[in-house]
């Protein structure tokens, strides 16, 4: 069962750190991808547990088998990991057929002929380039030289794959079209699946669990929709959704029940009933709201005006003036409003998130209700 | 899962095998980890390996240098008699102090002080008209309305492939009468036009400065003319766009921007100048003007101590214009390798000149480079020199079976019958592709270790190291490694000094060449191989090779021709076994004996540029590549 496990993995250089302390079990046939905004660490991550680079301190085990030990001074290369690596600009060998490049791996691992040549066939079958097997990789275009990336890497048939932003170099409708495809790539393959990215929509729409990553740090490992509904701090939840989450300075005092709390933001008065128990520590906090959840509607309770409108077709993200604080909610369908238009929002869901101001960490999920 | 982190560090116990000490390790064996871990990594061990091979061969060699400016040779010990006597080995400074500040028979001024700056002389003025005319035809080929464009940037780059010693040659062919020292025969000018130049036009610094200004030209012509070529049209746009005039924009704008290019060109040519020896050999020897690198060659035979003193000379002062061109182009590096989206800008007109400046460039160009071929091939089927008539045209110091040739060099038959000829043949071939592969393959290995180890200290360490013998002069090189034959005398007149001179000289270039093309390629390819489980070597023969199969041709092909032509260099090392066909040359032309040198020289030629054109159209590598021209 490959199932990886990172132990308090460490990369310096020099007094810089690149990933720091990190700790995470990914379990077997998992699709994980590491997001985060660039400069976080997260290649680095992946590269390190690939073998690819080796991390200062800490352990790495793969399937049970320890590949790195900074205590042991165990150090298994990236060619005995058994892993497939699918690189940002695709690291075709430009001097090589598309069969070639998918061969030329088997060939290493001493399969023989007919053997190679059956896998290259199945997969230039299963990932629709057979008509493209003599040509190089020059005369191919981006998807399809993404296509033969992905080839090669699994022809050795790895039960760990690793992929480095693979879908960067694509146009917008093309990702769409391969996110799709490596989705049912690992239902069909029965791997584990190591996927980094910037891109918050693709992390959502392919893992079944995303590493969150900023400065070197995890902020955040669960499942996509736990970090959009329940974002552990200020960053994780600004990180992720688009348009981004509002957030409003308030501040808060106790009230009379252990989930209550008196709320006082934009010169209104609310009640807030959180989910659980709340620990109060600081009197000033952050309201954080989704776009979604701040609906455009008459006699709400909010009189703003309309900054600016942005229609997608879909759906519309209105900006939002209120007392010099610029707003973002976001209408299904297609509106229009006029610049410095009036118009009344309110505030709607039971999942309202409040912050620490101070140490940005979440310490509430719930309602409120303005009633001045 | 295992826990193997519980934290028991306060619990010691005494049990060595314990498991909570395996996890404390000790020093040594972290340190063992550590190294183990550095040497997995190819790159590493290739690094490590590169210092201390150049160590050996370039630090330790100078330090040799030094040492043996101290030490009595046997030709010393004449020289030095009027300080006491003294015996082979003995240590003494008395070559310094003979050298630098004897004034019997003005001793100090005329064998060193004198060509010294006879050296820095010819330097500078040759490094300025080497800047002077590679810089115009590179502004008017990149910035007018030029004809002939094509024609002119091809044929320009032809004098620096071409040895040193060929516009020498071709100068003495031309210029050379019988009313000058040494009872020459007349050359085409006098023969032909009954023109008699004077002394001072036909030897000397004036001829030499022309020579080596023309030669290294092409140097600035790249230089500069990349720059221009890739300088960002926007910036020159902008300045019209604000009413600058024309004049006004090159003066403010272009001019500034070329500068520290200017600045290098000007320093790596006045280096080569100064460690240059053959065209200093032709044209300063035969009327007794020295420069440094002819005065060494002088003062082996008579007080070798002295002319290694003179190397040192020559070192610092390469070292010193290396220190200089780092701190200029380490400054302005930001602004010099601007290059822009924006298309090229609209060429100057040259209105009515356009013609005249076309077609006086073609003719000077066609001057440079292709007349001196027709003049070899003519001065070596003259029968009796300076005649020029059908009648006394033969193909003898060609064609002759031995014996049938009376010539001063001693030599009885035509080239291609004369056993010393086919034998320097031998020794120049075997020297060079010995030399071409050792080095080209050093420079691509060193490449791929930098490349891939890139900011790390031992990889710029590495890429420095590789480049110091860019810096030794190459007369002061050979000097270097005469005094290693003399501390390791089995090296002494051996192909295999040669063949390590050679691998230093051109480490450099090879390096540069290597370097160049593994940066190119991304780490992502041999990874990609590594994820497969590749070993090593095949990554290196079965990917990266391949893939950048021309460049690397490029950093074999260099050192291969510029090992044919190259005589500075091996000029103090060759003995009478390892005879190259620079060496007859050199020995031809101070016999006097002008057909067999011309014959030789277009020989040389001739191989060279036969050898680059069957590599360039087989492979499509090319010496301009690997200089890393345009």
């Amino acid at each position: 069962m490959p199932e990886i496990i990172l132990k308090n993995i460490t990369k310096k250089w020099g007094k810089f750190v690149g990933v720091k302390d990190m700790s995470m079990v990914i379990e077997n046939r998992a699709f994980i991808t590491l997001l985060g905004p660039s400069g976080c660490g997260k290649t680095t991550t992946l590269r390190m547990i690939a073998g690819l680079e080796t991390p200062t301190e800490g352990q790495i085990i793969i399937d049970n088998q320890v590949v790195f030990d900074s205590e042991k001074g165990i150090n298994i290369g990236a060619s005995k990991r058994s892993v497939g690596f699918i690189f940002q600009n695709y690291a075709l060998w430009p001097h090589m057929t598309v069969r070639q490049n998918i061969s030329f791996g088997l060939e290493q691992l001493k399969w023989n002929k007919e053997q190679i040549k059956e896998r290259v066939d199945e997969l230039l079958e299963m990932l629709k380039i057979e008509q493209f097997d003599k040509r190089y990789p020059s005369e191919l275009s981006g998807g399809q030289q993404q296509r033969v990336a992905i080839a090669r890497t699994l022809a050795p048939k790895p039960k760990v794959l690793f992929m480095d932003e693979p879908l960067s170099n694509l146009d917008a409708k093309l990702r769409q079209e391969m996110r799709t495809e490596l989705k049912r790539l690992h239902a069909d393959t029965n791997s584990t699946f190591v996927y980094v990215t910037h891109d918050q929509l693709e992390a959502m729409a392919l893992a079944t669990k995303v590493c969150l990553l900023d400065e070197g740090v995890v902020q955040q490992f669960d499942p996509p929709l736990v970090i959009y509904d329940k974002p552990k701090n200020l960053f994780v939840a600004d990180f992720v959704g688009n348009p981004t989450m509002n957030f409003i300075n308030c501040k808060a005092k106790k009230g009379t029940e252990a989930n209550l709390l008196e709320l006082e933001f934009l010169g209104f008065k609310a009640h807030f009933t959180a989910n659980d128990m709340v620990d109060l520590r600081h009197r000033d906090v952050i309201l954080g709201v989704r776009p979604e959840h701040m609906p455009i509607r008459k006699n709400g309770k909010i009189h703003a005006t309309a900054y600016s409108t942005l229609p997608s077709g879909m759906e519309t993200t209105v900006k939002v003036m209120y007392k010099k604080e610029l707003l973002t909610s976001v209408v299904f369908g297609s509106i229009d409003y006029a610049i410095d238009q009036d118009i009344d929002i309110d505030i709607i869901s039971n999942n309202l998130i409040l912050f620490d101001k101070e140490t940005t960490e979440r310490i509430a999920i719930g309602k409120i209700d303005i009633y001045n | 899962m295992v826990n193997t982190f519980d934290n028991r560090d306060d619990k010691r116990n005494n049990n060595g095998f314990n498991k909570q000490d395996n996890q404390k390790m000790s020093p040594f064996k972290k340190i063992f980890y550590r190294v183990k871990a550095f040497f997995a990594v190819p790159a590493n061990v290739i690094l490590v390996v590169t210092v201390v091979v150049l160590l050996g061969l370039t630090v330790y060699p100078l330090f040799l240098l030094v040492l043996n400016t101290f030490i009595v040779h046997s030709s010393d010990k004449s020289a030095l008699a009027s300080y006491g006597t003294f015996s082979k080995g003995d240590y003494t400074v008395f070559s310094w102090v003979k050298l630098l500040t004897q004034t019997d028979y003005n001793y100090a001024r005329n064998n060193f002080f004198i060509p010294f700056f006879n050296s820095v002389k010819t330097a500078v003025l040759s490094a300025t008209i080497a800047i002077i005319i590679g810089g115009l035809v590179a502004f008017l080929v990149t910035r007018t309305n030029l004809k002939f464009k094509r024609f002119i940037s091809i044929v320009f780059i032809f004098p620096y492939v071409m040895p040193t010693w060929t516009l020498a040659q071709f100068w003495l062919n031309l210029f050379k009468n019988n009313q000058l020292p040494g009872a020459m025969s007349n050359g085409f000018m006098a023969s032909v036009f009954n023109i008699y130049m004077p002394e001072n036009f036909v030897f000397g610094l004036f001829p030499m400065v022309i020579v080596y200004g023309i030669h290294y030209a092409p140097f600035a012509y790249l230089f500069v003319g990349s720059i221009l070529k890739n300088m960002d049209a926007n910036l020159e746009e902008s300045a019209v766009i604000l009413k600058a005039k024309r004049f006004k924009i090159i003066r403010k704008i272009t001019f500034p921007i070329v500068k520290p290019a200017i600045l290098s060109t000007f320093l790596l040519v006045f280096a080569s100048v100064m460690g240059s020896y053959t065209a200093a050999v032709y044209l300063g020897t035969p009327v007794g003007f020295y420069v440094l690198s002819t005065k060494i060659k002088a003062m082996v035979s008579v007080g070798q101590a002295q002319s290694y003193i003179m190397g040192c000379f020559l070192i610092a002062v390469g070292i010193m214009v290396m220190t200089v061109n780092n701190l200029i182009t380490g400054k302005r590096k930001s602004y010099t390798t601007v290059t822009g989206k924006s298309s090229q800008i609209s060429f100057i007109d040259l209105k009515k000149l356009k013609n005249v400046i076309s077609i006086c460039l073609v003719v000077f160009v066609f001057s440079i480079t292709i007349l001196p071929l027709f003049s070899f091939a003519l001065e070596s089927v003259i029968n009796v020199p300076g005649t020029y008539q059908l009648s006394n045209l033969t193909l003898d110091y060609w064609i002759a079976k031995p014996g049938a040739i009376l010539d001063n060099s001693g030599l009885d038959a035509g080239l291609f019958y004369e056993e010393t000829i086919w034998k320097a043949m031998w020794n120049s071939l075997r020297l060079s592709l010995t030399v071409a592969f050792l080095a080209g393959t050093g420079g691509m290995l060193i490449g791929y270790g930098v490349a891939r180890r890139r900011g790390t200290k031992l990889a710029t360490f590495v890429s420095n190291l590789a480049f110091f013998p860019y810096l030794v002069p190459a007369m002061a090189l050979g000097a270097v490694y005469l005094a290693v034959a003399v501390k390791f005398s089995f090296l002494h007149n051996t192909m295999l000094i040669l063949v390590i001179v050679g691998f230093i000289k051109y480490l450099p270039f090879a390096t540069r060449a290597g370097t160049n093309s593994m940066l190119q390629l991304s780490a992502e390819i041999e990874e990609a191989a590594i994820i497969v489980n590749v070993p090593w070597w095949k990554r290196m023969l079965r990917i990266i090779f391949p893939i950048q199969k021309s460049s690397f041709i490029s950093g074999y092909l260099l050192p291969f021709t510029s090992c044919m032509r190259e005589l500075s260099l091996f000029a103090l090392l060759i003995g009478t076994g390892t005879q190259t066909l620079t060496y007859l040359l050199m020995y031809f032309s101070q016999k006097n004996s002008s057909q067999y040198s011309n014959a030789l020289t277009l020989l040389i030629i001739v191989i060279v540029l036969v050898i680059q054109f069957v590599v360039k159209k087989t492979t499509g590598a090319s010496i301009d590549k690997g200089v890393g021209g345009s």
